[in-house]
């Protein structure tokens, strides 16, 4: 170990450094130059020339690329040479150079785009000759519109890839999940790589070429212990050689609440209360008449601008960015704002040496509300929940000039206060460098070291002034959080290509790399303030303190390879490996393989295939292979002695107690998952048809199995369980219409399916999804044979009436306009659950009602172009999926504690005996049960642009290079049965369990927007 | 050919170079982990500090929510016929308690279960330190007896709500090893607990250095055993460890405070000297896992008043009702009015529960947030008080009504006729001439005023067999009709525990 550290050094200064010698070494090697060769390129539809071409000598990688008027000026070294033209998007052409001296090519689009590069783990392959699963979103559709971050742009882009938002407020995260999610209990969040850097900070989306997605064993393999939720590989833009270029584009949005909740005005909730508390003054005029969601809500906007600067020659190609992101929320007080620059240079030293830079550097700061709360409690309230369930008959101030509280019930605070007066700022850093260097050490082998870091600073500064209750119970409270999280990775491989025979192309790859991830957090807090004035930054002029730091390190260390060979351009094979250690694996576990295999086979190029004329394309893959989850926390497999917060005397003093028990064989979760697809194109490749089946076995979930509690601890982390993800994925793409008027569509959807197979002794796990001033009981189950995260509760018949027998059950209400639940089950004497009814409410009632996973998702683009107008018109969706509301059951339980929605006008009163709404009546039992479950699928119009590129023709003479002018909607339309504010929900569902098992529940969810903007590109 | 030479050469030192890159990267890492800001069990135990700082995390994981803060205290409330629900919008849990139709999976049982076993957990990991380090015998034994009472004391606490229970009364570094244990029964429980308090009444000292009432000394011990002993029905035992305690009271510094309200308000109670042992709360701080998270006082405080509560656990109108307004007790252990809107209101004015809330958690909470939570409150586990109510019960039993017995009552009763201001005449002294039977009741009536709240009663009411008559009886204060002796003296074992470990059925009847 001690000489480890030396060690570290040399391996980080020895890439760069020889990389430097080599540098030095290599100028000189020029080639002879023998026939000057000119020529132009256009497109073959429009006959207008083509910019940016890529023009080189086949076998070497050198070359040229067109200019503004598609024109080359090339020099080769013989009249054998075959020039390749290559562009994105279109067919790529070799040309023999023959007499010839002056070269005109038309290229024609490639509908699909079979020729295009397309980026997987540790290299690149073509499209044509992929064997997995993987799909491909490009920058034009990442940037359609205004996006925080590249996860909420790939919502509905792929098949198989489902995002959701976490929280409507600006700056809020974004779920991802491709097939399902893997685990339970482990991160089922797929792995970022950017530029080849694992876990690297994601960049703006305007900084990004393409994103690709990988899906089954095939793709995912090469990544080993971190793959099994799938990858996503994040490119980002690179200069070109030729004139400089320079971009700007700006745009500005407008945004408002998708809709409102339609909730009892003044009067009518004076009625509902007086019915409770009859002659109560409180609800007798005068009272004020607030609509608190108008005091709350207000119109948001985006400001999105980026100014890029890339191009280079034949030797050297840069672009760099600067964009700035400002986003006023929907809400009053919440805001967001993004900065960020990067800059990637490529140089190109010698015929054998490339190397280059990536840098990026972004911070973005949220200066958020509170939404989405655990406890709406005294003093948890957050905006939301507040705005819908406070008194309309109170106004924001108080004679006095104090803020008003809640009347009924809790004493919340009005959401006005509670949007105004808490300041939450959350500051993140991101500073990424990677620097990579690719030597040609013989023909066809290669090798490349990239060496990176990647540093996340983040502050997080709240302040609750005494102008609030939870301020004022404590005298202000101030805390101050902040982490600082480096990783730094040595990826080193090497690869081999060669033909043979020209019937063998074979690929090889291997390499080391090493990853280390060190995250260091603390924390302080004070309360007791002399002033609000100092808001977080006086914690020392508190009275009350406390404060915590924390330190993790872990290191990943691993091989890795792959062998890709095909065979006559039709059998294509790939091997992928990879041999991961981990240092948070237990000791007797260190080390883990995961194989992966794949066939496929371009059905189409075989001689039997010719003459078939409607079918362009077909191709059947069909992979196989293992990944793993290693989200083991560090030292979570030791045993270890915990902090006891303990007073002697009145003074606090050291004190352990034994927490966690060691599992020596702890290890990774293991998915091993099957893929077949089907490419098929048609009529030229104008439909394309791309089939996925896939089914997935998660084993050794991890599971914090329950030990006998008497033992003093309560669970110890352990690899028990399974569960499964089965599903289909369809992507149709379609160019309806080619001629001037340009019709394209594509369409994705997905379904999956999941079930748990197995758990811990094959028992029922319960867990609740409620704010904890509502109901702490279980509302959920993991069962054997169900899907994750299921809802628990009662099965909800209505409202008894005058003469009905009432079931009897603690908690249960026994009268006319009551709540009606079904009596379904008892115990038996060996304490097994029978479902048959035993004449009393309890426990034992309750059942699997409702599933929160949709049966599919989809999106959907239609593309349509003509003279340089584009309409895009993008769908999405969900289909199938129920949604637990604790939104309206707080409203609606009509519990006399706060407001409710118009439902309540329909309640039971003796005189209003025939409906399902309860009569209003203080103290009513929050009972979870299918009376607030609701449908929660929804359809999406995503995005609605129209834009106009002006003809290069027009503004060529004034030095514009192209202008794009457009304006567009997002979320203007959303059809759903839902009630509440939106049914893109996911209330609890941020941490690493959560995320997996508390899904579609709303609870005072920050509303997502929708959007209406105009923008601008321009280029020079 | 110089070129193709230096290319070779060339090709040579990269090819060099990059092996050396590899070789350097491969080899180092030995993925160990040597985590910092962990505590390793291996070789934690070194000095006497750190068999204290296990057994503080006892004590730490008592003053928490899940048993002195809330959970626990709160369950020995409710059932019994002193605490009744107030607001009935409360969590099912607590109703369930409240009204005798709880089942295996309560959340309130299942909560105080592993919190009271991770106390015994940690008493167990002391007592192993203790007789890992190097030190000399006596203070290895003060620090072993000091495990073993708080261990004890976490047992019988358990017996008495659930009965049988599995007994684990060593270190568990492998919970396998006890995976498959059987229930021990109540009566061998109560030898152990016996055996280690009178170990600890051995070695521990008279008194703790600062007037600490928090730790255990030999007074506590032989007060808890005299607890222990009345609850088995063992008088004569009860009555001699009662006997000492009161005996020694001056050498342990024991007797009653002149002011009955100060043995509840949290800016009197370090060191006061009716406390003989008490769970110690301190103001505004919030540990983790609900550690030092003392929520008594809102829980019983008033829904709406200024100093606002939540109305859960609010004594029924009989209680208030059938005490004598007399009694200054009365006036300490009610709040029938409260500051509401800034105006001093009484109880039929309150917002939910229009009826006099118990005051002893809520009244003087000293530092504490402004809704009393997180108060400095010392919770009394036993006070001079209770241990000459003991006494004067025990006696009876054995020797009927004698005026020593009687002396014991009457010290309690005078000092529940000192106002701050004036002296009443209510209670008077215990009359002569009871009958040993009526001399019980009344003894039993007078735990039930003097230690109302403080989470004494329901297991009185248990000891005595009362259930029938206070919860069906004519004069039940909190009529409870479903109210079955034969089910509801003992909570059910939690499920999931029975699930885990089979060897632990039968659940307990009725469940």
């Amino acid at each position: 170990m001690k000489n480890c550290k030396l060690k570290f050094l040399r391996r980080m200064i020895t890439p760069g450094m020889v990389l430097a010698l080599l540098v030095f070494q290599g100028f000189g090697n020029l080639y002879a130059q023998d026939i000057p060769i000119t020529g132009t390129v256009t497109d073959a539809a429009s006959g207008e020339p083509l910019i940016g071409v890529n023009v080189i000598i086949k076998g070497t990688t050198q070359g040229t690329i067109s200019d503004v008027n598609g024109g080359f000026n090339l020099t080769v070294p013989n009249q054998e040479t075959v020039l390749v033209f290559s562009y994105v998007g279109f067919s790529t052409q070799e040309i023999p150079v023959g007499t010839n001296t002056t070269i005109s090519v038309t290229m024609e689009e490639d509908i699909a785009r079979l020729d295009e590069v397309i980026v997987v783990g540790y290299g690149t392959v073509k499209k044509s000759d992929l064997t997995g699963a993987v799909s491909t979103v490009r920058s034009e559709e990442i940037t359609a519109y205004p996006a925080i971050g590249v996860t909420q742009a790939l919502q509905g882009r792929a098949a198989g890839v489902n995002i959701q938002s976490n929280n409507g407020e600006p700056g809020s995260s974004y779920k991802v999940r491709i097939r399902g999610a893997t685990s339970i209990n482990s991160s089922s969040d797929p792995l970022f790589v950017v530029d080849g850097f694992p876990g690297a900070s994601l960049p703006p989306p305007e900084d990004i070429q393409s994103v690709e997605v990988l899906k089954d064993a095939s793709a995912t393999a090469i990544y080993g212990s971190r793959g099994a939720n799938g990858v996503i590989l994040v490119t980002t833009k690179q200069g070109r050689a030729g004139r400089t270029m320079v971009d700007f584009s700006s745009s500005f949005s407008l945004q408002k609440e998708i809709k409102r909740m339609e909730l009892l005005n003044a009067d009518q909730y004076a009625a509902y209360q007086l019915e409770i508390y009859p002659g109560d003054p409180k609800f007798m005029p005068p009272y004020e008449d607030t609509d608190w969601q108008d005091v709350i809500l207000q119109n948001g906007g985006i400001q999105n601008y980026q100014l890029a600067v890339s191009g280079g020659n034949d030797r050297v190609t840069f672009y760099t960015s600067g964009i700035f992101y400002n986003q006023k929320g929907i809400i009053i007080n919440s805001k967001y704002k993004r900065y960020s620059i990067t800059s990637n240079v490529n140089i190109k030293a010698t015929d054998w040496l490339n190397f280059g830079v990536n840098l990026m550097g972004q911070r973005s700061v949220q200066d958020g509300i509170k939404s989405q709360e655990g406890s709406g409690g005294t003093n948890g309230t957050g905006v939301l929940a507040a705005a819908v369930q406070f008194e309309p008959t109170l106004g924001i101030y108080n004679p006095d000039g104090s803020f008003t509280v809640k009347s009924i019930g809790d004493p919340h605070d009005n959401p006005y206060a509670l949007a105004t007066q808490l300041k939450n700022e959350d500051v993140r850093d991101r500073l990424l460098a990677n620097i990579y260097g690719e030597v040609t050490l013989l023909r066809g082998l290669t090798f490349r070291a990239n060496l990176g870091g990647n540093v996340f600073n983040r502050r997080e500064g709240t302040y609750t002034p005494t102008t609030l209750n939870a301020g004022y119970n404590v005298g202000g409270r101030g805390t101050v959080e902040s982490w600082k999280n480096t990783d730094i990775v040595s990826e080193n491989y090497l690869t081999y290509t060669n033909i043979f025979g020209d019937i063998h192309d074979l690929t090889v790859m291997a390499g080391y790399s090493y990853q280390s991830f060190r995250d260091e957090n603390w924390e302080a807090e004070a309360s007791g303030f002399i002033t609000d004035a100092n808001s977080f930054w006086d914690l020392g002029g508190g009275t009350v303190w406390a404060s915590d730091s924390r330190l993790t390190f872990s290191e990943l260390s691993s091989f890795y390879g792959r062998i890709n060979y095909k065979a006559l351009d039709r059998y294509l094979v790939t091997v992928n490996a990879r041999y991961d250690g981990s240092s948070r694996f237990a000791k007797n576990n260190k080390w883990a393989f995961f194989p992966s295999f794949a066939l496929a086979w371009n059905i189409n190029n075989e001689s039997f295939m010719q003459g078939i004329e409607p079918i362009s394309m077909l191709k059947a893959r069909l992979s196989w292979g293992q990944t793993g989850n290693q989200a083991i926390g560090p030292y979570e497999s030791l045993a270890k002695f915990g902090t006891v917060f303990s007073v002697v005397g009145g003074q606090v003093v050291n004190a352990v107690r034994p927490t966690s028990v060691a599992n020596d064989n702890l290890t990774w979760e293991t998915t091993t998952q099957m893929n077949i697809g089907l490419d098929v194109g048609v009529i030229n490749n104008r439909i394309m048809l791309s089939f996925d089946y896939y089914s997935m076995l998660t084993s050794d979930l991890l599971f914090q199995v329950g030990l006998p509690e008497y033992s003093g601890y309560s669970s110890q982390l352990a690899n028990i369980g399974e569960v499964e993800n089965k599903g289909v994925e369809l992507l149709l793409t379609t160019r309806n219409l080619t001629g001037e008027l340009k019709w394209s569509t594509d369409f994705n959807i997905s379904f999956n399916r999941n079930k748990i197979i197995k758990l811990p002794n094959g028992d029922d796990v319960y867990y609740g999804i409620n704010p904890g001033h509502i109901l702490t009981e279980n509302t959920n189950i993991l069962r054997e044979g169900q899907p994750v995260g299921m809802y628990w509760g009662f099965y909800y018949d209505g409202v008894y009436q005058e003469g009905d027998e009432f079931i009897p059950g603690g908690g249960f209400e026994q009268e006319a306009g009551g709540e009606k639940y079904r009596d379904i089950g008892r115990v038996d004497a060996d304490g097994n659950h029978i479902y048959e009814p035993d004449g009393t409410l309890n426990n034992n009632d309750k059942d699997i009602i409702g599933n929160p996973h949709p049966n599919f998702i989809f999106g959907f683009n239609n593309t349509l172009a003509f003279k340089g107008f584009e309409l895009n018109v993008f769908f999405q969706g969900q289909q199938g999926n129920d949604l637990y509301s604790w939104t309206i059951q707080e409203l609606d339980r009509l519990g006399g504690n706060a407001n409710a929605t118009i439902e309540a006008l329909r309640r039971w009163t003796p005189t209003n005996t025939n409906t399902d709404v309860p009569k209003a009546t203080v103290g009513r039992s929050y009972t979870p049960s299918t009376r607030f479950l609701y449908d929660g699928s929804y359809i999406r119009l995503k995005n609605l642009s129209l834009g106009y590129n002006l003809p290069a023709s027009l503004i060529s003479r004034i030095g514009i290079r192209s202008l794009l002018v457009y304006v567009s909607g997002q979320n203007i339309l959303t059809i759903t049965d839902y009630p509440g504010f939106d049914p893109e929900v996911n209330y609890q569902s941020t941490g690493t369990t959560d995320s997996n098992r508390n899904l579609s529940v709303d609870y005072g969810s920050y509303p997502n927007a929708k959007t209406y903007t105009m923008g601008f590109k321009i280029g020079f | 050919m110089f070129n193709h030479l230096k290319i070779r050469k060339m090709k040579n030192i990269k090819l060099f170079g990059i092996l050396f890159i590899m070789a350097a990267i491969v080899g180092c890492t030995d993925l160990e982990e040597d985590p910092v800001g962990v505590l390793a069990p291996e070789g934690f135990f070194r000095t006497e500090a750190d068999v204290e700082a296990a057994i503080f995390g006892a004590y730490g994981r008592i003053a928490s929510e899940r048993l002195y803060g809330r959970k626990l205290v709160l369950s020995i409330q409710l059932l019994s016929d002193m605490c009744d629900i107030g607001d009935r919008g409360t969590p099912a849990r607590r109703q369930q308690i409240n009204d005798f139709n709880s089942d295996a999976n309560n959340g309130m049982t299942s909560n105080i279960w592993p919190y009271s076993y991770s106390v015994i957990s940690a008493c167990n990991a002391a007592i192993e330190g203790a007789n890992i380090i190097d030190t000399d015998e006596a203070t290895r034994n003060a620090l072993i007896a000091e495990a073993r009472f708080v261990r004890a004391w976490m047992y019988y606490h358990l017996i008495r709500l659930y009965g049988d229970i599995p007994y684990v009364g060593e270190f568990v570094n492998d919970p396998e090893a006890v995976a498959t244990i059987s229930k021990t029964s109540v009566s061998e429980i109560y030898g152990f607990i016996i055996e280690d308090m009178e170990f600890a009444w051995q070695h521990l000292p008279m008194t703790h250095p600062d007037n600490v009432r928090t730790r255990p000394s030999k007074g506590t011990a032989y007060t808890m055993l005299a607890s222990v002993y009345l609850t088995m029905g063992n008088w004569q035992q009860a009555y001699e460890k009662a006997k000492w305690v009161i005996d020694h009271a001056a050498e342990l510094d024991y007797g009653l405070v002149d002011n009955y309200q100060d043995l509840f308000d949290a800016t009197k109670q370090d060191g006061i000297k009716e406390h003989i042992f008490a769970i110690d709360f301190l103001g505004q701080q919030n540990g983790g896992g609900g550690e030092n998270d003392d929520l008594m006082g809102p829980i019983t405080g008033v829904r709406g008043a200024d100093v606002v509560g939540w109305s859960v656990s609010v004594p029924s109108m009989l209680v208030y009702e059938t005490w004598d307004a007399r009694d200054y007790r009365k006036k300490v252990s009610f709040a029938d009015s409260m500051i509401i809107g800034g105006e001093l209101k009484d109880y039929t004015f309150y917002e939910d529960v229009p009826r006099p809330h118990m005051a002893k958690f809520h009244r003087f909470p000293g530092n504490a947030n402004q809704d009393t939570r997180y108060s400095d409150h010392n919770y009394v586990c036993f006070r001079y008080a209770e241990v000459l109510l003991i006494a004067a019960e025990a006696l009876n039993e054995v020797s009927g009504p004698t005026a020593e017995a009687q002396g014991y009552i009457n010290q309690v009763r005078a000092r529940a006729r000192q106002w701050p201001t004036f002296t009443s005449d209510f209670p008077a002294d215990v009359a002569g001439g009871l009958s040993k039977d009526e001399f019980r009741d009344t003894i039993m009536e007078e735990r039930r005023l003097e230690l109302c709240f403080e989470f004494k009663r329901w297991y009185d009411i248990k000891r005595r067999q009362m259930g029938d008559e206070v919860f069906k009886g004519a004069n039940s204060l909190e009529p409870h009709d479903n109210f079955n002796s034969g089910i509801h003296y003992l909570l059910a074992l939690p499920g999931d525990e029975l699930d885990r470990n089979p060897n632990l059925l039968p659940q307990n009847p009725g469940y």
